[in-house]
């Protein structure tokens, strides 16, 4: 019994320093405050359950996330039919368009309105990348894509996610700059 | 340089500029980058807007709070070791199995109230909330008699009002071939108020009901579903309002039309739900 609590003891002092991380990326990929909860709690209990094949002093951090991600994608396959594929046919023709201008002053509501309106994919990639600052190593084992996957993917996203922070910037009456070159 | 050459190497730049905010740019070409940088004030402001905005980015994400209870919540799944209190909606097929709780094998028919002989099976705080669902179902589309002519689509707009007219279409859209939508109404159950699509399909009889959660009445974040009688019933919550799917297909069958059926009613209260 006491070697089962000093396990668990150990499970927890690990893991748990990251749960507020890894709620505040599943809220974001799921767009909804009780699914992230449900998805955290899943991610606990699987890395719970497979506790003992964690190495300890590697990764604990990444390892949670990579089940977050996999649990999320799960849910994503079951509750959602084939919107992907078409968000990303959209965000391949907007993506070619030069870097818009951006509001100096936004608001968080704002960026966050921005991000959730980002596909899944470049969503996962942005927020992995920019907010939780893994490596594109690390990103590429998270997802289980290339690493050329991730860098395309977050470019993208960096574009999309400006795109849609450059419609406050038309509300707010701010022109492109000049076009790039044109200095002497 | 001219402009054609400063075009190429803001273009260039641009390609590195991704992997620069990552710090994944290599030496040789950070310097290179630098050095362009201090040339071409354009892409200098155009680094900046990148940081700025990937700082913003990060402050605005983990600046959401996070629920205060999630710790607990999260230590007592894992030292209970058994299967968490309110599962995933991904695992709903794991907490078909488990919450599968009332299982009674009689049905007594009682002439007077026979919805009442049913739901007196269900017990337990889980059970009398998915009761709410199952009683409107039972009152309304199985002990009364409704048309069996389906409505048209501008009959159910009518019989739902402004405030839920739209949410027809979407249920139709996720209705599997050979579903169809009998009736959609309001209707009062108890004394309760509901939202009632009535669905027919190969002699078998589905409802999908909504009604607003009253204080107490919470099924968190999680899909249930228990059998009582030969009805099914999967339950959740979203934005206020309790949602049912209940019907006398088998267990499975049932818990697919509701995971089918319940992001566009998410989707829809999200909306909506005032």
């Amino acid at each position: 019994m006491s070697s089962k609590r000093a396990r668990t003891e150990e499970f927890e002092k690990s893991a748990l320093p990251h749960l507020h991380e890894l709620y505040r990326t599943a809220a974001r990929l799921l767009g909804d405050a009780v699914k992230a909860e449900d998805a955290v709690q899943e991610t606990y209990l699987q890395a719970w359950k497979s506790f003992e094949r964690f190495q300890p002093g590697t990764n604990c951090r990444a390892w949670l996330f990579k089940i977050l991600v996999n649990t999320i994608h799960h849910h994503r396959r079951k509750w959602s039919n084939l919107r992907l594929v078409k968000d990303s046919e959209q965000v391949l023709e907007q993506a070619t368009d030069p870097p818009p201008p951006v509001p100096e002053h936004i608001t968080e509501g704002e960026i966050l309105r921005a991000l959730d309106r980002l596909p899944a994919d470049y969503r996962t990639a942005v927020l992995l990348a920019d907010v939780q600052e893994f490596s594109y190593k690390e990103i590429a084992g998270l997802l289980d894509v290339p690493i050329g996957t991730v860098m395309s993917r977050l470019s993208r996203a960096r574009k999309l996610l400006r795109g849609e922070l450059s419609a406050l910037a038309r509300a707010y009456g701010i022109r492109r700059a000049g076009a790039e070159g044109s200095q002497p | 340089m001219n402009a054609a050459g400063q075009n190429g190497a803001c273009a260039k730049a641009r390609t590195h500029m991704d992997a620069y905010l990552s710090r994944e740019l290599p030496e040789p070409d950070r310097r290179k980058l630098a050095g362009h940088l201090e040339a071409c004030p354009i892409c200098a402001a155009d680094l900046e807007t990148r940081t700025r905005l990937r700082a913003q980015l990060q402050a605005a994400v983990r600046s959401a709070p996070v629920p205060p209870a999630l710790e607990g919540r999260v230590r007592r799944a894992v030292r209970d070791e058994g299967p968490p209190h309110r599962t995933g909606l991904w695992a709903i097929a794991a907490a078909a199995a488990v919450i599968a709780c009332v299982a009674l094998v009689s049905y007594v028919r009682q002439r007077a109230n026979p919805e009442n002989a049913i739901l007196a099976k269900t017990s337990g705080p889980l059970a009398a909330v998915l009761k709410v669902g199952l009683r409107d179902h039972l009152q309304c589309a199985v002990f009364r008699k409704y048309a069996k002519r389906p409505e048209a689509a501008n009959e159910m707009a009518a019989d739902l009002g402004p405030g839920f007219a739209t949410l027809a279409p979407l249920v139709k859209a996720k209705l599997p071939a050979g579903f169809f939508i009998v009736s959609a109404h309001h209707c009062t159950a108890d004394g309760r108020h509901y939202t009632h699509f009535i669905i027919a399909a190969a002699g078998k009889l589905i409802s999908l009901v909504l009604t607003r959660a009253k204080p107490g009445e919470s099924m968190g974040g999680g899909i249930y579903q228990t059998g009582v009688d030969r009805f099914q019933v999967v339950g959740f919550e979203s934005h206020g309002y309790l949602a049912y799917v209940i019907s006398d297909l088998d267990a499975e069958q049932n818990l697919q039309l509701a995971a089918s059926l319940a992001p566009s009613v998410r989707e829809f209260l999200a909306t909506h739900a005032g």
